[in-house]
């Protein structure tokens, strides 16, 4: 006892403070250097979990406004909570791509197999058939389905990397994050507008030609989507948007096809006129100018568009108005509604500089035509 | 009906409003966006000639800003 204590106070005796000091230092710089990642991991942790808590309650409250909305608005008899869960947890199974030749028509095959079951789905949920109710139900749905498939793609990966203790795969989660609210966010926003039935963002390039289209004779082209032949300055115009004031976005590049296949059709001129996804320090509104076609989506529309026009040899212009991914699933702001009388006049400008007199040209406004009818 | 959604900063309110348009003289009016209204739907007689007007707009301003 008495040689152990006088051992310690001989060796403490050797030390001054300073050396302690160091001596803790190193110590602790040795443990966040051994323990740095696993350190970072929980950190990664505790901030996912955080954020998929606040993806929890945005899905959540997704499918109550859905429902809400069934019941309130759509007057759906009985409680639809069942089938709305349901609904959340259907999934539509993309074709095989090991051998792509063909892919596009498989694709649309199971997209419009989607959207028709969509439609009968919700009509018969809501046992009445307001079309502009109908399609604000669906896209609701859609808004929910979105969020709810958020929710368990960045859970699975939370627990897989929760279980694995995979570093690699919370750290890039933890970095995603931020982006990934920022998207959940702009959906549930969308909510609002929809319930509401006013138009969003996207719905410019309808706007724009829906001033082409009032007061005039229309036809229905493709599934959702109406046509008006009017003229233009000596051009004969085939001026088409989905039909309004739906929230549909309809079947663009069907009604193209068939103008210059089936119609027969010589267009000089295809102008498409859509929303385009701002880059961040650009302004909402801003207009641009293109060539090709100017659609978003999966990609099937746009396929048969460029498929037209390259058959026929038509030059595709694309005037787009930039605007952030929450601005264009919003109600539409002010910059961007202000955009379409800018947008008339270039569109103007385009049929006047690249056709002439006697020709025909194709004006197509892409987007979802809520709120704005033609 | 007045609505009012977050703005993307989160601490602006949006109000929407509806624009009519007259197709004869021109004339604008703003009013409240209320539940119904929809682009080239048929609003209210012209204050200055009295034709008939369509909705031109709909749009979302921030409250921050006049309006
Ligand atoms: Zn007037």
């Amino acid at each position: 006892m008495s040689i152990l204590e006088g051992g310690i106070l001989q060796v403490f005796a050797g030390i001054n403070t300073s050396d302690l000091v160091t001596v803790v230092w190193i110590g602790f710089f040795a443990l966040t250097f051994l323990y740095q990642t696993r350190i970072q991991s929980y950190m990664a942790l505790s901030e996912i979990s955080r954020g998929l808590n606040k993806l929890k309650v945005m899905k959540d409250k997704a499918r109550k406004d859905a429902i809400d909305y069934l019941v309130n608005v759509g007057k759906a008899p009985g409680d639809p909570s069942q089938r709305v869960d349901q609904f959340l947890d259907y999934v539509a199974i993309m074709p095989v791509d090991m051998d792509p030749a063909g892919i596009v028509g498989k694709v649309d095959h199971i997209v419009t197999t989607n959207n028709d079951r969509v439609r009968a789905e919700v009509g018969a949920l809501l046992k009445q058939n307001n079309p502009v109710t109908v399609s604000i139900s669906e896209n609701l749905l859609e808004v929910a389905t979105s969020l709810n498939q958020i929710h368990k793609i960045v859970r699975h990966y939370y627990l897989l990397g929760k279980k694995t203790n995979s570093y690699f795969t919370l750290v890039q989660l933890q970095m995603l994050m931020p982006m990934i609210i920022q998207e959940a966010d702009a959906l549930l926003n969308a909510v609002d507008s929809f319930k509401l039935g006013q138009p969003v963002g996207d719905g410019i390039g309808p706007i724009v030609v829906s001033r082409f289209m009032a007061g005039k004779e229309k036809r229905v082209i493709a599934k959702d989507t109406v046509m008006t032949i009017t003229e233009y300055k000596g051009r004969k115009l085939y001026v088409l948007k989905a039909d309004g004031p739906m929230a549909y976005v309809g079947q663009p590049g069907v009604a193209i096809q068939k103008i210059v296949g089936e119609m027969g059709v010589k267009p000089s001129a295809i102008v498409m006129i859509d929303a385009a996804l701002k880059l961040e320090g650009e302004k909402t509104g801003e207009i641009a100018e293109g060539v090709g076609a100017a659609i978003g989506g999966i990609g099937v529309e746009k396929f048969q568009i460029e498929e037209a026009a390259t058959r026929v040899k038509v030059p595709l212009y694309a005037i787009l108005v930039k605007q952030s991914i929450l601005e264009a699933i919003t109600v539409m702001r002010k910059e961007i509604a202000e955009a379409a009388d800018k947008v008339t006049q270039v569109l103007n400008r385009v049929i006047e500089e690249k056709t002439k007199e006697g020709d025909d040209v194709v004006v197509a406004g892409i987007g979802n035509t809520l709120g704005v009818a033609q | 009906m007045m609505s009012s959604v977050p703005g993307p900063d989160k601490k602006s309110k949006l109000l929407v409003y509806t624009i009519e348009e007259c197709p004869v003289c021109g004339q604008k009016t703003k009013r409240a966006f209320a539940v119904g209204d929809y682009v080239t739907k048929e609003a209210a007689k012209c204050s200055k000639c009295g034709n008939p007007t369509r909705i031109g707009l709909v749009y979302a301003e921030s409250m921050k800003q006049s309006g």
